[in-house]
């Protein structure tokens, strides 16, 4: 029994609930005088906290124990701090629909709109046929964004760069703060193609109406004294729908492409020939079968230079080479991939749940399909899915295509 | 220490730089530990914990000396160790760190050498005096100081600010504007502390940083020779490091993070019942945390890039760091209560390091600011 006596009990360490300070009987207390070894049970009753003042009876024994970090109970707290409600990356047709779409079905989901523009709402397919129909620049906004934010009781974003998704988070970061979204909708849209003998800097890209006003300023009115030279790569839909504009409106015109003939691959032989046919008598000269090497400006004059060694001047230069979806917040938000943003075929949902996306940046099946009639159906659907209510199953099909080429128009 | 570094030349055979963050991290636990409320409320400079880092390879890992494997992601997360403990030092060794990009990038054979080796060694100590430079190329102020060209160098003139890591025997890279010709053109060079015509002033107290040394530096007819330029030109030289520069202050984002989350876990226990009232739970930042961690060592894997995108993800990496350890310092003062709001507490001057990092350049706005730049469609003039 004696041996009882002299087992020594390890030294044990004690908390203040004050102020969390931690009393370790092996290192004691020099500032109270209590040298190491001093058991919390020899200190005096009247002893103090040397940190807080409390007293001894405010501590309370502390066993050093590991926390296991695990994830904590389902959240009971509302969460909404910073809650950006459901948040849609785009101001196009898309984004704008999208918008529409969720606040006809629920009058109080917070909705946020993330625009790299200024979010104007406007017709994209206005662009390659306003010379013709002689609308002026200003008529070319239906809406200004303020006004539409306003009516969709939206809350608008404009000029704000969505950069990265933190799905951890559930976060979209942008150049103007961080979003906590309860659903992301993707409507983006796709940009021009980087073709590397096309540089920006002195190639136009029509792709956006920002960039269609710009180009529209510098061209100015056609001038019989002074004309000004137009030279379009790529002779698709968007490449021979503004050359025949242009043209129409009494431009120099020139049109490259690396097929043989206009809209190859779109239209028969025949309907091709046709097309030429109809350009006849404007402004307007088809060269196929060239590729560009590059393109030079000096003088104010820029030159593009073909793989087969001919030369062409002219004072404005407009890229039509096609479009791609651009990546980043896909990447990022580790979206599935396949030539665009994978979504559902039925449900429009990417692989995240919370995700969806519409518009020029889907692919369906590998399948991009970049045309204005499928997006209010899309964004009707994902409205349904977002607000909780059952939408129909989305019907993938290519819709009827109308060539607005102002000489000789086609559907395709 | 001899334990120490058995073990590293134990682990080094596995892992290269496994071995040194362990250490790294003893150092921080331990010596840095106990002497973080000092650096922060009586201005100690830790120069005895920095010469250690440097025993203990911190300051090499994104070094490609001795044809060593260069490893940005293993220098980061030296600065994550150091700063997930000091916020103060781990800017410190991402001063010393950034410094050391310089010298080596410079190709100057009088700056890499033994010059370099004593410098990663952390025998010799130096920083960087390039928060106006780096605004100044973003288009936000101009250059500070003005160099004229003469035989043989430059005669430099000017005062920068606050410089940070500062000692006599300490050296930074700083650059200046040439006057005098037709176009822009700059020049980046060292300077050493004790060389004629560089005089040290005291600064303001500092928030957080009291302990890292920081002056104004004035410089009156300095002469800066050919053995101490690292880039003449200067805006391609910078192009290529810019990415390295930011990469590299991640970990001070990352660590100041992960310090405010451990001191979340310490008051589970007894607090949990009431903190479970609270956003930004610590298991919710370290999910996001360890997210951002994972996307910051892919980017560090080709530090050197310069494309555009993967600058807008290094900037965008850097932001995140920021706006993580603003929240998590934040929330972790929420989760402490009033024992993290005593002076003594390393809670509540992690706050204050959590702004550091947000405000220090680039700051978060300057880096929302690049990104919008860099992302606006080119269009042309």
């Amino acid at each position: 029994m004696t041996l009882a006596l002299v087992v020594e009990v390890a030294f044990k360490s004690f908390i203040c609930r004050a102020c969390g300070l931690i009393y370790d009987e092996a290192k004691g207390d020099a500032d109270s005088g209590l040298a190491p070894g001093t058991r919390f049970d020899d200190i005096p009753d009247d002893w103090a906290c040397p940190l807080c003042g409390v007293t001894k009876a405010d501590f309370e024994p502390y066993e050093v124990t590991a926390i296991e970090r695990r994830a904590s109970a389902p959240r009971q707290t509302a969460g909404t701090r910073g809650d950006a409600g459901v948040v849609i990356v785009g101001a196009g047709r898309a984004g704008w629909q999208m918008a529409q779409a969720l606040r006809e079905r629920d009058a109080d989901v917070p909705i946020t709109l993330v625009a790299a523009c200024d979010a104007s709402v406007y017709d994209k397919p206005l662009l390659s046929v306003a010379l013709a129909r002689g609308l002026a620049l200003s008529a070319l906004v239906k809406e200004p964004a303020a006004s539409a934010a306003q009516r969709l009781h939206v809350r608008l974003l404009p000029r704000t760069h969505a950069v990265s998704v933190s799905t951890q988070a559930n976060t979209l970061r942008t150049t103007r703060g961080s979003l906590r979204y309860r659903h992301l909708v993707l409507a983006h849209g796709a940009e021009a193609r980087e073709v590397a003998q096309l540089p920006a800097a002195l190639c136009w890209r029509i792709n956006h109406l920002d960039a269609y006003l710009k180009f529209r300023a510098l061209l100015g009115e056609p001038d019989p004294a002074a004309p000004q030279r137009v030279l379009i790569a790529g002779a698709g839909l968007v490449g021979c729908e503004l050359a025949n504009d242009l043209a129409l409106a009494g431009h120099a015109v020139t049109l490259l492409d690396i097929n043989a003939l206009p809209l190859g691959s779109l239209l028969s032989e025949a309907a091709s020939h046709e097309l030429l046919d109809a350009w006849r008598g404007l402004p307007l000269r088809f060269v196929g079968g060239v590729k560009i090497a590059s393109v030079e400006k000096a003088g104010g004059v820029c030159t593009v230079q073909t793989e087969d060694c001919q030369r062409f001047d002219a004072e404005h230069v407009i890229a039509a080479t096609g479009l791609q979806t651009p990546g980043r917040l896909a990447q990022s938000a580790g979206l599935a991939w396949s030539n665009g943003i994978a979504v559902d075929a039925v449900t429009l949902r990417t692989n995240v749940p919370n995700i969806h996306a519409l518009g020029d940046c889907i692919s369906i099946d590998g399948q991009a399909l970049r045309f204005i009639e499928p997006i209010g159906r899309q964004a009707n659907l994902i409205a349904g899915h977002v607000t909780g209510g059952a939408g129909l199953p989305y019907a993938n099909r290519r819709p009827p295509v109308r060539v607005k080429t102002g000489s000789k128009g086609f559907t395709v | 220490m001899s334990a120490v570094m058995e073990s590293v030349g134990f682990a080094s055979a596995v892992k290269p730089h496994e071995a040194m963050l362990q250490a790294v991290r003893a150092l921080a636990d331990g010596p840095l530990a106990e002497l973080a409320d000092d650096i922060d409320r009586r201005g100690i400079y830790p120069k005895g914990i920095l010469q250690r880092l440097g025993e203990l390879g911190a300051f090499k890992a994104h070094m490609a000396m001795d044809g060593a494997t260069v490893d940005f992601g293993a220098a980061i997360r030296a600065i994550t160790e150091v700063s997930r403990v000091c916020g103060a030092t781990g800017f410190m060794v991402w001063c010393h760190d950034v410094c050391g990009v310089y010298m080596e990038q410079s190709g100057n054979p009088a700056l890499t050498g033994s010059a370099l080796a004593n410098h990663v060694a952390g025998h010799t100590l130096g920083a960087t005096g390039m928060s106006n430079p780096m605004k100044t190329f973003a288009g936000i102020e101009t250059l500070l100081l003005k160099a004229r060209e003469v035989e043989g160098g430059f005669i430099v003139n000017g005062a920068l600010p606050w410089v940070s890591n500062l000692g006599p025997d300490h050296y930074f890279g700083a650059v200046a504007v040439v006057e005098g010709d037709n176009s822009p053109r700059e020049v980046m060079f060292i300077v050493h502390c004790d060389a004629q015509g560089v005089e040290l002033r005291h600064c303001p107290s500092f928030s957080a940083m009291e302990g890292t040394n920081t002056f104004a530096v004035r410089l009156t007819d300095h002469f800066v020779a050919a053995d101490k330029l690292i880039a003449d030109p200067v805006r391609p030289f910078i192009g290529r490091i810019r990415a390295a520069f930011i990469l590299l202050q991640v970990g001070m984002g990352l660590g100041v993070a992960q310090g405010a989350i451990d001191s979340m876990w310490q008051v589970e226990r007894q607090l949990g019942h009431v903190n479970e009232f609270l956003e930004d739970r610590p298991d919710e930042l370290q999910a996001e945390l360890d997210a951002l961690t994972e996307r910051t060592m892919q980017l560090a894997r080709t530090p050197y890039a310069h494309h555009k995108e993967f600058l807008i993800d290094v900037l965008d990496a850097r932001a995140h760091a920021s706006e993580l350890s603003l929240r998590a310092a934040q929330s972790a003062l929420l989760h402490q209560g009033a024992r993290g709001y005593l002076m003594s507490s390393a809670v509540q001057r992690r706050v204050r390091e959590s702004h550091f990092v947000a405000i220090v350049t680039p700051a978060i706005k300057h880096l929302r600011k690049e990104i919008a730049r860099l992302s606006a469609d080119e269009m042309p003039a």
